[in-house]
């Protein structure tokens, strides 16, 4: 099981408190909904495999804490993170203004530029919607990242969310490959081309 | 067509194959792999445009024969041409001479720049060779023609109209012969090769002679020869004063005068003139026969009147250059085996007993709890102090580095410590000026994970670099590290912010090393932030305030203004040292669930807008809090490993969620001290607002009210956070416990620093010393402006920044690194080296040096550059005078020593020296001549098709070379 793993990928979730990031989670990975979900501290953990494209990936996801004062503490962990996914509630505007802040911090924090963004519409299910689908799928377009619109209750786009997520990391070249060393597609040498070293080949006379 | 008609003879018929040769079964392996390549029959296609050789591109198919078990190697070259239209060629008849035959008279492709020796030779623009695979030569003639029959076999057998070449003896010599059919047609391709030129081919009129009488026409008028020459002039002697760079004085440096020495400087340039040769073509494209004379007498080919001239560049295998020398010898280090210690002999702190206890005492003081009178003491002159004692101890003649040297690059480092005299440097304006320039490098120094260009770090990393290769190599750097880590202490020991280092949390995009003295500088803002706020009480209370001190203190506390709000932190033995002296305080926090209202409000920052506590008027305000632990990435990585440990249970998740829940607790404390009387909802509204849910409800009365409540996850029994709530007790942040452990975590930098080998060292700077590097080329490349040069660069940092982002690259990649930034400086030296040479900057005429620069930057770039007007042009004009000197300059000195009996030997083509005077030429004798002779007759008897001839001849000093393609009609013989 363990040999035919392609790569263990680093996959962080953040946003405002309460916007339903560790249900998504668990949705993902336990495939259960907890309405008595605790509010997170600081940080949590959790592992999943999952197969795509015939690949698979050992999935390490950081679930983080949304809260104002955690995010003293949370932006260590972007360290390395190939993909990040960015949740906010769809009944609840200030989660969605606030959206902006986060990529801000993403950038400061994120160690490398080429990170795959994921922007997750959560609470579908919920009947006193706030935010638009048309103004989530504006904002990602313009922050070029993934959207999709789920629910963790229902577990709507969740599954989709993350497999689609994976599917870009894997296809973004130098994102993972180097990381397991030795696997994947190494660099092309840069010479080789016309005119370069002589083999046979004679320049002058 | 009769074996089709006679199907029976074929059933019958058996063929055996069990008896074949090794020679039988080689021919079928050649034909095998000419069938396999697809080569067979004629295939039609343009003929190539003028120049499509250089320009286009060439590929090679390979494989390996087996003759009994001597292995040749096979190898197809054949020049990529797109599909042409089929209709254009194809109305040229079955009877279509093959490609190659037609290649043979073609004049679009003479002399190219770059080609294979046999494309240069016959013009071809596909052929298949065939040679020994190991070292081994086919030298006897036998054997030879062993290997031509086998080929003419397998052409007859295939129908492949490609030539296919035989390689015979040694592989140095290029001898080949080879063999070329179509229709009833054959090309032979013989060749010979001479050490001397026998004296009656040394002309035009000779060579002509060999190729008549070669081809044997029974004509009895020839029509006449079609004639292509080309003469190589070769300028080796530049003069001296041609290259600009002068080496640096390295002498000078080396005895101590650093005055001028410019530390953060990288060098650049080559040592030596990285352009070796200059090579004119003079050529004479079209000539026929009785047009001109050549023969021993007297010659008509007059360079300066060549139609066409071109020039092309030989550049010094591996010109020493000065960045990419630096790099090297840097990067060499990190093979380096030996500690600092090993290197220096034992540490001068544990040889001098007396004289080290003053500085661990030094450190043992500031340790302790009491306030320590530190400005009493002159920071540098301890620094200075400790210095003189090291170098007393070591002896100054055993110290890799001397005085005056590790002054000045001390002094570089820490521009401060000349201000240091008791009072604090001022890290604000240092701060102000790292985030200006930041802003030009950002993305370059997180790409590379180096530092920022004005840091600390870097320059570190620049005067690493330098005192390896200038001042005693690896020990030199092990000295100077061993003073950094020093300084480095004191800093610590002394409250004294480093400098040069941006403020706030080590920066994760940052090399670990750069991470490092960020947190350093952390510990030691809070340290001092701690110390200034306790000798601030302790002067506040004797009533003795200095005034300018305090002031100098506050600007450093960049979360307070107010002095009684001031956050500070003990360890734990001062707060049981504390909690033992205040026993209200502490009994006050015991029962603070009975009487709130008694207890006092403590460590207040800021009221938290217009909300009040619940159930009262009192305003709700933010508690001053623990600034939360600053972290390096390996601590991170630790740390992160730790929790990822846990595992994804919920007992673990628990556990990892408690592991976290101190900074959640200490805010508690610090919120109840703050607010006294207040609930888990008031702390929630400010901590979590969106966990209190408000609710227009209406009351009995009829009144729309407010009425808020926990959200639903707060309100699961149990859950952490009211767990936490529960223990924490009112204690303002400067009394808790400390999250950061400013002491542990600095002494841990500090040995962190002190346990790295010069080796270490290396590997962590690398990035900023690239860094550096890059940013020089950058500058170097804007002031000449070449354009391939600009894409390097960039496609350099690209490929930096993937290896370096990696903890551990590899040192392959590393070198590689370094070479293509030792290339990009070659380069530059050499458009340096040109443009000096045809001297563009002393051109007056702006169209001429347009032009001319655009020719410099054209040799650079391109095999051959024509030079437009030839000998009558400006470039034309410059070139000759540059050989005109170096002329005069070999002149000169053959007269001054008569006696080198080399001297014949150097001028052996005499009789070319005499028909240059008599020519009235002013060129030296070319190093090589080059003639191609081109007929079409019939061949071999009078009737016969009309066929391509062609021999081509190069003459130079020594080697001479005939290389024929004679065809012949095959139909009636």
């Amino acid at each position: 099981m363990e040999e035919d793993i392609l790569t263990t990928l680093k996959i962080l979730i953040i946003g405002e408190s309460g916007v339903g990031k560790s249900s998504l989670l668990l949705r993902f990975t336990d495939d259960t909904f907890d309405p008595e979900l605790a509010a997170t501290i600081g940080v949590d953990f959790k592992v999943k495999t999952i197969a795509v494209d015939g690949n698979r990936a050992k999935l390490a996801i950081w679930d983080t804490a949304g809260q104002e004062r955690f995010r003293t503490l949370t932006p260590s962990y972007y360290r390395g993170a190939q993909g990040v996914i960015l949740v906010y509630d769809v009944t609840r505007r200030d989660t969605f203004a606030k959206l902006d802040n986060w990529l801000n911090e993403l950038e400061t924090y994120c160690t490398r530029n080429d990170i795959v963004k994921m922007l997750v519409g959560n609470k579908i299910d919920k009947e006193n919607r706030e935010v638009d689908r048309n103004e989530g799928l504006k904002f990602a377009r313009k922050h070029s990242m993934l959207f999709i619109e789920a629910s963790a209750k229902t577990r709507d786009g969740v599954q989709c969310a993350f497999e689609e997520l994976v599917e870009k990391i894997i296809q973004t070249p130098g994102l993972w490959e180097s990381e397991s060393d030795g696997k994947g597609v190494r660099l092309s040498s840069e010479d080789g081309a016309r005119g370069g070293a002589c083999g046979g080949y004679c320049s002058m006379l | 067509m009769a074996a089709d008609s006679d199907p029976e003879s074929e059933v019958f018929e058996i063929t055996d194959f069990t008896t074949a040769s090794e020679w039988e079964r080689f021919i079928s392996k050649v034909e095998e792999v000419l069938n396999d390549w697809k080569l067979i029959g004629e295939s039609s296609k343009k003929p190539p445009e003028k120049g499509e050789y250089t320009a286009g591109l060439w590929e090679e198919k390979s494989d390996e024969i087996l003759f009994a078990d001597f292995k040749f190697c096979i190898k197809h070259h054949y020049f990529v041409q797109d599909a042409c239209e089929k209709e254009d060629v194809e109305d040229s008849g079955e009877d279509s001479l093959p490609v190659a035959m037609q290649d043979l008279l073609s004049t679009n492709n003479d002399f190219p720049p770059i080609a294979h020796c046999l494309v240069r030779w016959y013009g071809l623009r596909e052929f298949v060779v065939i040679s020994p695979a190991a070292n081994d030569a086919v030298i006897s003639e036998s054997k030879c023609n062993l290997l031509l029959s086998s080929i003419s076999i397998a052409l007859g057998n295939t129908g492949c109209q490609v030539p296919v070449f035989v390689q015979i003896h040694q592989k140095w010599r290029k001898l080949y012969v080879g063999e070329c059919q179509g229709p009833g047609v054959r090309t032979d391709f013989e060749m010979v090769h001479l050490r001397k030129v026998p004296n009656q081919y040394m002309h035009l009129s000779g060579l002509l002679d060999i190729f008549k009488s070669k081809i044997g026409s029974p004509l009895t008028s020839m029509p006449s020869v079609n004639i292509a020459i080309r003469f190589t002039y070769i300028l080796q002697d530049w003069q001296q004063y041609f290259w600009p760079q002068q080496p640096p004085d390295i002498d000078a440096l080396v005895g101590g005068e650093v005055g001028g020495l410019e530390f953060g400087k990288l060098p650049f340039g080559a040592c030596e003139d990285p352009i070796s040769e200059l090579h004119l073509a003079t050529t004479w494209p079209c000539l026929t026969e009785g047009i001109i004379v050549d023969n021993d007498v007297y010659s008509d080919l007059d360079p300066l009147q060549a139609p066409q001239w071109s020039v092309r560049v030989r550049k010094a295998d591996n010109p020493q250059c000065m960045l990419g020398d630096f790099l090297s010898e840097f990067f060499r280090l990190s093979r380096r085996k030996e500690s600092t210690d090993e290197l220096l002999g034992k540490s001068a702190f544990e040889e001098n007993g007396k004289e080290g206890a003053d500085i661990s005492q030094a450190l043992s003081k500031l340790t302790e709890p009491a306030p320590v009178p530190i400005h009493k003491l002159s920071v540098s002159s301890m620094v200075h102090s400790a210095r003189k004692k090291i170098r007393k101890h070591r002896g100054a003649d055993e110290s890799p580095l001397s005085n005056d040297v590790l002054n000045a690059i001390l002094f570089f480092l820490f521009p401060d410590s000349r201000l240091l005299d008791g009072s604090e440097g001022k890290p604000s304006s240092s701060a102000a000026i790292s985030s200006a320039s930041e802003n030009e490098d950002y993305p370059l120094y997180s790409q590379l994970k180096s530092a920022p260009s004005d840091s600390l770090t870097y320059k570190l990393a620049l005067c690493l670099c330098m005192v390896n290769f200038y001042h005693g190599g690896v020990r030199g750097v092990a000295h100077l590290w061993q003073e950094f880590v020093l300084e480095m202490r004191y800093r610590w020991e002394n409250n004294c912010l480093i400098h040069g280092l941006a403020g706030g949390p080590p920066d994760l995009k940052c090399c670990l090393l750069h991470q490092k003295l960020q947190m350093l500088n952390c510990c030691i803002e809070r340290k001092k932030a701690r110390d200034d706020g306790k000798k601030r009480s302790a002067m506040d209370s004797a009533g003795n305030a200095d005034k300018t001190k305090s002031d100098v203190g506050k600007s450093w506390d960049s979360w307070s203004d107010s002095e009684d709000e001031f956050f500070e932190c003990h360890s734990d033995t001062e707060e049981l040292k504390e909690s033992g002296q205040e026993p209200n305080k502490k009994s006050a926090a015991k029962d603070d669930a009975k009487e709130p209202p008694v207890l006092k409000p403590e460590g207040r920052f800021q009221q938290s807008g217009s909300l009040t506590l619940l159930g009262s008027e009192e305003p709700l305000y933010i508690p001053v809090t623990q600034e939360p632990a600053p972290m390096t990435e390996d601590l991170l990585e630790e740390q992160s490993e730790v929790l990822a440990k846990l595992g994804t249970s919920a007992e673990g998740a628990h556990l990892r969620a408690r592991m976290q829940s101190a900074c959640l607790l200490s805010d508690m404390e610090s919120f109840k001290a703050a607010n006294p009387g207040c609930s888990l909802e008031d702390f929630v509204r400010w901590y979590s607002p969106r966990d209190y849910v408000e609710e227009e409800v209406t009351d009995e009365k009829g009144n729309v009210v407010i009425k808020g409540e926990l959200s639903q996850r707060m309100k699961i029994p149990n859950n952490m956070w009211v767990e936490a709530w529960e223990t924490a007790k009112p204690t303002p942040a400067r009394r808790q416990r400390r999250l950061f452990d400013d002491t542990k975590e600095a002494e841990k930098v500090l040995h962190y620093l002190a346990v790295q080998k010069p080796a270490d060292l290396t590997r962590h700077l690398l990035p900023c010393v690239v860094h550096a590097a890059l940013l020089k080329v950058k500058e170097e490349e804007t002031e000449e402006s070449i354009p391939s040069v600009k894409q390097t660069i960039k496609q350099i940092i690209s490929h930096s920044s993937k290896v370096l982002r990696f903890p551990n690259p590899d040192d392959k990649k590393l070198e590689d690194i370094i070479t293509q930034i030792l290339n990009v400086e070659a380069t530059i030296a050499r458009a340096r080296s040109l443009k000096a040479k045809f001297g563009t900057e002393r051109c007056e005429k702006p169209n001429e040096k347009e032009d001319l620069e655009k020719f410099v930057s054209c040799l650079l770039e391109e095999p051959e550059v024509p030079i437009i007007g030839a000998g009558r042009g400006h470039a034309g004009t410059i070139i000759h005078k540059m050989f005109l000197n170096a002329q005069r300059l070999t002149e000169s000195s053959d007269e001054a020593s008569v006696m080198v009996p080399a001297d014949e030997e150097l001028r052996r083509p005499s009789s070319s020296d005499d028909r240059r005077q008599m020519s009235g030429s002013d060129f030296p004798a070319p190093a090589g001549r080059e003639i191609i002779l081109r007929l079409t007759v019939p061949r071999p008897a009078p009737y016969s098709k009309a066929l391509p001839q062609r021999m081509y001849s190069v003459l130079t000093k020594d080697d001479f070379r005939l290389a024929g393609a004679f065809s012949s009609d095959t139909s009636f013989f």
